[in-house]
């Protein structure tokens, strides 16, 4: 989850999310690479008094810097295209769970199950316990089951709204009237936070999304349970 | 008088310039770039590895239930 002070992406929960993880640090060094070309020729055009007096005519420098961006360009879109197609991969979920959103809460409909549905409301900091995180935490969270593909479907009953858990390399706008779908997997137990991703009305900040992940015995144990 | 002192330089001041400073742009942003690779992505990937050669998902779980974070799983110890 977040952390104070933090400056980068959180730490990877999902096979997906390492990926993008790797990604994000091979982009960053490119992007590294150009800006500290262009710092270091600015600087370097700026502290001379020397000058070209006939740079009319340069043909040789005119191609490098067009084949050159080019190849820069291929380098970051290949392993970007890699990753976006494992992305739309479908990989047979195990488990297929609804995500609704609405102003200003979520609601989780596991219709894999009879009559497990239910509301998702963020715990109000007066009510938090020790150990809670302040507009974090949520009276209901999503069970999952561990190291299993599942299957979210997302929409809205009101207004747009997005349903993002960054540890898991996943956000997905809610849209009124449409559904749309993503895979998540984790092999780590444990709890992931996300909160809305898409501006949604006075509360926006404050409809938190927490995935609880189990092992599916227990996962099991729990939805046999609930639905009793 | 004039031949106390050497003729100074007096061409191709930019292109020495150039050609210094080329090799000093690949040093600088190439140097950048390493260090990025070596010492940020690279250790990244091996941490992770690390993290899950060893790693006990059933032991985590048990560890963190017994904490009493889980809302699904109640602590066996109480």
């Amino acid at each position: 989850m977040a952390y104070p002070m933090q400056i980068a992406l959180q730490n990877a929960s999902s096979p997906l999310m390492e990926e993008l993880l790797h990604f994000h640090d091979h982009a960053l060094m490119v992007i590294l690479l150009i800006s500290t070309s262009v710092f270091y020729m600015i600087t370097m055009t700026l502290t001379t008094k020397l000058t070209h007096i006939n740079a009319t005519d340069a043909p040789i420098t005119e191609t490098v810097w067009t084949i050159l961006p080019s190849i820069i360009l291929v380098t970051i879109a290949l392993p970007s295209l890699q990753i976006l197609y494992l992305m739309d991969e479908i990989n047979n979920p195990f488990l297929t769970i609804k995500a609704l959103g609405h102003q200003w809460y979520w609601s989780y409909e596991y219709t894999d199950y009879k009559d497990l549905s239910f509301d998702s409301y963020m715990i109000l900091t007066k009510e938090l316990k020790n150990g809670h995180f302040r507009l974090l935490e949520v009276d209901h969270r999503m069970i999952v089951p561990t190291k299993s593909p599942i299957r979210i479907l997302v929409s809205a009953e009101d207004v747009l709204h997005s349903w993002a858990v960054p540890s898991l390399g996943v956000k997905i706008d809610a849209v009124p009237g449409r559904l749309n779908q993503t895979t998540i997997s984790t092999h780590l137990p444990g709890l992931f936070y996300g909160q809305c991703s898409e501006i949604c009305g006075a509360n926006h900040s404050f409809m938190p999304i927490v995935i609880e992940a189990v092992p599916i015995s227990h996962f099991e144990d729990w939805s046999w349970a609930t639905t009793q | 008088m004039s031949a106390l002192l050497p003729k100074p330089r007096m061409r191709g001041l930019l292109n020495r310039r150039l050609k210094f400073h080329l090799a000093g742009l690949l040093l600088f942003s190439g140097g950048f770039a390493a260090w990025h690779k070596f010492g940020v992505s690279e250790p990244r990937k091996r941490a992770y590895e690390e993290f899950y050669k060893n790693y006990d998902a059933v032991k985590e779980f048990e560890a963190m239930r017994e904490t009493g974070v889980f809302e699904s799983v109640q602590p066996t110890k109480p």
